[in-house]
């Protein structure tokens, strides 16, 4: 071992993200775990050592940028303060439009001015250089939990923090820091006040959380995409309809187990030291409506949407027509939010359209009774929703993915045009591993809840000694799936 | 408590020696202390012929004979066929080729180029013949089959074609007699099937003007865009050429009657110019080029000569990355080598050499072992036969070259692919590579 190692290893470093699966969190969770339950007893030494910590874990991050979350902190409880204490309509109006240009303006400048100049150079054939930034990690939730923190106070709804280091500690919270969720400040400040004691539940829980989430992470999610989905999605061409098809709904599983896998960890963390996160995802893919999907898919995303695009665009107060446009503009922006590209404005656009059908379905279907009139009639028609509704996100998820349309179209056109399904036999024998993962995978999602209340039980009346050996076990077999050899991708014969 | 215990648990774990084995399946050592440890360098395993100092290029003695000090480095193409009697089979007899079309003395040069999944769609074909075309002039592109599974991916042509072929083919059993021409693909029309061609716009494939149908034996009548035809074979593979006018904007052939007499596919070219055919088969390690009769080669070399043979194969030898003994490949190519060598003694013939391939290790994309390995018996047979080599791993940058590409988007995420930027350059290094030659031939 060496000092060199080491120091190296505790700086920025650009090549190694930090992540809930590396080895190196493991470390930074348990020394960060030792000065925590040194500090348990004051309510302020906690938030400073938990404060500090996730300033370090934001630097190991993304360096630099670690000074742009405490400036957009100073700066949102500051007009938050102002807001409260101002008693004039319009000054209190001008502070809360200054936090969200503020707040816009530096997510638009980090994410979007690439974005933007691309389309000033087609438009007007014109020759602007695209300037050289590194989005932040992070930036796109912490603006939006500023945001809806902001809009809170200046609704009235929650009164702001009085000690600026509270704020600092809310905005900072490292497991939500790369992937969310978002959380609202109103839930989460007064979860500082309470004593940091934990009970076999919490314990129980967390563990849960943090096991599914890593092997939604590690083991479906980057598996699958690791020997299957990036090479489909890389060159559908070259694949025959059958291929693309299930390169599809392996991404559909991918980016879920990621996503949600990512979220369950950080909620699974949140709760071993002492916090309560909403759930983030319900097994989407359950849903029978696309209003539903977005009921269970980045719920805390979904929600923010709700309460701070659709409600101020009038939401269903200003006529039916006005409703479908408002769905269609907050899916719009929600789209864009994921990624400076067209690909995520289609999405969100399609998705935003095919909420304002669902809606006048759900209108012109609750004349016709007729249709759920029987227990199988409903069943069929539950069915039957849930199929079109995955098809129809998997559909969305195919310009998630793509970075370009040409490559969208490619796929689509072999799924359409070359489906070839003789193959599926050769093409199952070709990925053994990856289709028992997806199939795994969608057998859990598809389970019932109970099932896994049963795992989470047993995982809370476990002993200690039990518990580290569960968690050393599963690691262990963590380190197996991640060495394993990347398999190779065989071009079917069509 | 749990973290800590299972920090602790992991650690000792880490530092005792971890590797279990169970019955046949070994787990892989669990270490969370590697990244604390100093690095130590991997030893490179393969060792390199050794260099003269200074002599990593190509010198040229009085006699006009190339020595090749490092053929694991150098960039251009190595011309072993001065090691033997028989100068041509190098690149010279193709050389001498270019220099008769260039003044004049010649009205076609061609080419065969045979590889795998990375020729596919005429990647790396299409900007090697676009060069050479522009260059040695010519138009067309060359060799098309009846279908294709990639016809969708290929952009030098407009290609489609009725679901009705039956296509045999390297990897499924044709029945006995089924002869496989140079593709590796013999179809066999069904009533009604039909086949399209349509020039795209780009620069010299943008019109048809010599067409040229390739078909077995047998006799049957087909239907050429509307006008009937009868096509009587009386070798293994013939073919019948006819000039377009340029009004016809496509070719559409339609096979009506029920004879099941084999047909390979249409060739598109100018009067004068150089010519290239791809002949891509995916998953195959052109050992199957074995399979195809001594009279289909030489018929093929009757109705198509060929000026050089292109070999450019290795990404389906390299499935397991760390496998580095390739036995059951190079004597089976060789036997392919040596046969071409004897059935096409005027033609040149060259081994482009493996791509780096990488592979996941540690975490990292790594070139993997198996591509020196692959290099260096392809190389060995390249010498040893008296052929040329161009090796493409140190082309596009050796060690650790295809990572570099994946990152600059020119390589797919399957880290063995090009993708189409990516073949456009190693296009265009082939090009240079020939042009170095050509320029340097004294004829």
């Amino acid at each position: 071992m060496s000092f060199e190692n080491l120091k190296s290893l505790l700086l920025y470093n650009k090549e190694e993200l930090i992540l809930f699966n590396s080895a190196f969190f493991l470390y930074f969770f348990a020394t960060f775990l030792f000065c925590y339950q040194l500090a348990r007893k004051n309510e302020r030494a906690r938030v400073w050592v938990f404060t500090l910590f996730s300033l370090y874990f934001f630097y190991k991050a993304c360096n630099e940028y670690v000074l742009l979350v405490i400036l957009s902190a100073i700066v949102d409880f500051y007009i938050s303060n102002r807001i409260h204490t101002e008693q004039k309509d319009i000054i209190r109006k001008r502070l809360l439009w200054f936090s969200v240009v503020i707040n816009v303006g530096m997510l638009c400048y980090f994410k979007y001015t690439n974005f933007f100049i691309q389309i000033v150079n087609d438009v007007t054939a014109g020759n602007i250089s695209p300037v050289n930034l590194i989005l932040p990690i992070g930036i796109s939730f912490y603006t939006f939990e500023n945001l809806s923190y902001t809009v809170d106070v200046y609704r009235k709804e929650i009164k702001p923090v009085d000690k600026f280091m509270d704020y600092l500690f809310f905005l900072s919270f490292f497991p939500k820091l790369m992937m969310g969720p978002i959380v609202r400040a109103a839930d989460f400040i007064p979860q500082i006040r309470q004593a940091y004691v934990l009970n076999m539940e919490d314990v129980g829980k967390g563990m849960f959380l943090i096991i599914s989430g890593l092997f939604k992470k590690v083991v479906l999610s980057d598996f699958i995409n690791q020997n299957f989905v990036q090479y489909i999605f890389d060159d559908p061409g070259r694949y025959s309809g059958l291929e693309c098809l299930f390169g599809v709904y392996a991404y559909a599983l991918v980016i879920y187990c990621d996503f949600s896998g990512y979220s369950d960890m950080a909620i699974g963390i949140a709760r071993w030291v002492g916090f309560k996160l909403p759930p983030n995802f319900n097994k989407p893919y359950q849903s029978s409506s696309i209003t539903e999907f977005w009921r269970r898919w980045h719920i805390s995303l979904s929600s923010w949407l709700k309460d701070y695009i659709y409600i101020p665009l009038g939401g269903n107060r200003k006529g039916t027509f006005r409703q479908y446009v408002n769905l269609f503009l907050t899916m719009l922006i929600g789209g864009f939010w994921h990624g400076a590209s067209w690909n995520f404005i289609f999405w969100g656009g399609v998705h935003g359209g095919a909420l304002g059908i669902d809606k006048i379905w759900i209108q012109w279907q609750k004349t016709r009774t007729w249709m759920r009139s029987t227990p199988l009639r409903a069943r069929l028609w539950k069915a039957g929703g849930v199929l079109f509704t995955f098809h129809l996100v998997c559909f969305c998820w195919i310009f998630f993915r793509m970075e370009h349309f040409s490559g969208a179209w490619a796929l689509l056109h072999q799924v359409v045009f070359e489906f070839q399904g003789h193959l599926l036999p050769q093409l199952l024998n070709a990925y053994p591993q990856v289709f028992t993962l997806m199939a795994t995978g969608y057998f859990l999602h598809f389970l019932p809840e109970v099932a896994e209340k049963k795992l989470e039980g047993r995982l809370q009346v476990m002993p200690v000694w039990a518990s580290v050996a569960v968690m050393i076990l599963f690691i262990w077999f963590l380190n197996e799936v991640k060495t394993l050899e990347p398999m190779i991708p065989i071009y079917l014969q069509f | 408590m749990i973290v800590l215990g299972t920090l602790l648990g992991l650690a000792v774990i880490s530092l005792v020696n971890n590797t279990i084995t169970f019955g046949s399946y070994t787990l892989r050592p669990l270490d969370i202390l590697a990244d604390l440890r100093r690095q130590q360098p991997d030893g490179d395993t393969i060792t390199v012929a050794a260099i003269p100092a200074g002599a990593d290029s190509l010198e040229t003695d009085s006699a006009g004979m190339h020595i090749p000090k490092d053929f694991a480095t150098y960039t251009g193409i190595l011309d072993y066929g001065f090691n033997a009697g028989d100068k041509g089979a190098g690149m010279q007899y193709f050389m001498h080729a270019l220099k008769e079309l260039k003044t004049g003395r010649r009205k076609k040069v061609r080419i065969a180029y045979f590889g795998d999944s990375m020729i596919e769609g005429d990647l790396i074909t299409a900007d090697l013949r676009d060069s050479l075309q522009a260059y040695f002039g010519g138009e067309g592109v060359g060799f098309v089959p009846a279908t294709s599974v990639v016809s969708g991916f290929r952009t030098t042509i407009s290609h489609s074609f009725s679901p009705n072929w039956t296509d045999y083919h390297f990897r499924n059993n044709p029945p006995a007699g089924t002869e496989l021409g140079p593709s590796g693909h013999a179809f066999v029309p069904a009533p009604e099937s039909w086949v399209r061609y349509q020039p795209v716009k780009h620069h010299r494939l943008d019109q048809f003007e010599e067409i040229s149908l390739l078909y077995g034996s047998g006799h049957r009548n087909i239907v050429v865009n509307n006008k009937s035809l009868e096509l009587n074979g009386k070798g293994k593979i013939n073919a019948y050429s006819f000039v377009t006018d340029s009004s016809q904007r496509s070719l559409t052939l339609k096979f009506n009657n029920n004879n099941p007499a084999l047909f390979y596919g249409v060739c598109f070219e100018s009067l004068n110019g150089i010519f290239l055919d791809n002949y891509s088969f995916r998953g195959i390690s052109g050992i199957e080029l074995g399979k195809l009769s001594r009279s289909m080669w030489d018929q093929v070399q009757s109705v198509r000569p060929y000026d050089l043979i292109v070999l450019h194969y290795g990404a389906n030898v390299l499935f397991l990355p760390e496998n580095t003994r390739f036995d059951w490949y190079e004597k089976p190519m060789v036997k392919v080598v040596d046969s071409l060598r004897r059935y096409f003694p005027h033609t040149s013939i060259l081994i482009v050499g493996t791509a780096d391939k990488a592979y996941k290790k540690k975490g990292k994309y790594v070139t993997a072992p198996g591509v020196k390995a692959l290099m260096k018996v392809q190389h060995k047979f390249a010498e040893s036969r008296s052929i040329a080599y161009w090796n493409l791993f140190s082309a596009m940058g050796g060690e650790g070259a295809m990572t570099r590409w994946v990152d600059t988007a020119m390589a797919n995420k399957d880290y063995t692919h090009f993708n189409f930027r990516g073949a456009s350059k190693v296009g265009a290094l082939l090009y240079k590579a020939i042009m170095d030659e050509y320029q340097q031939a004294d004829m």
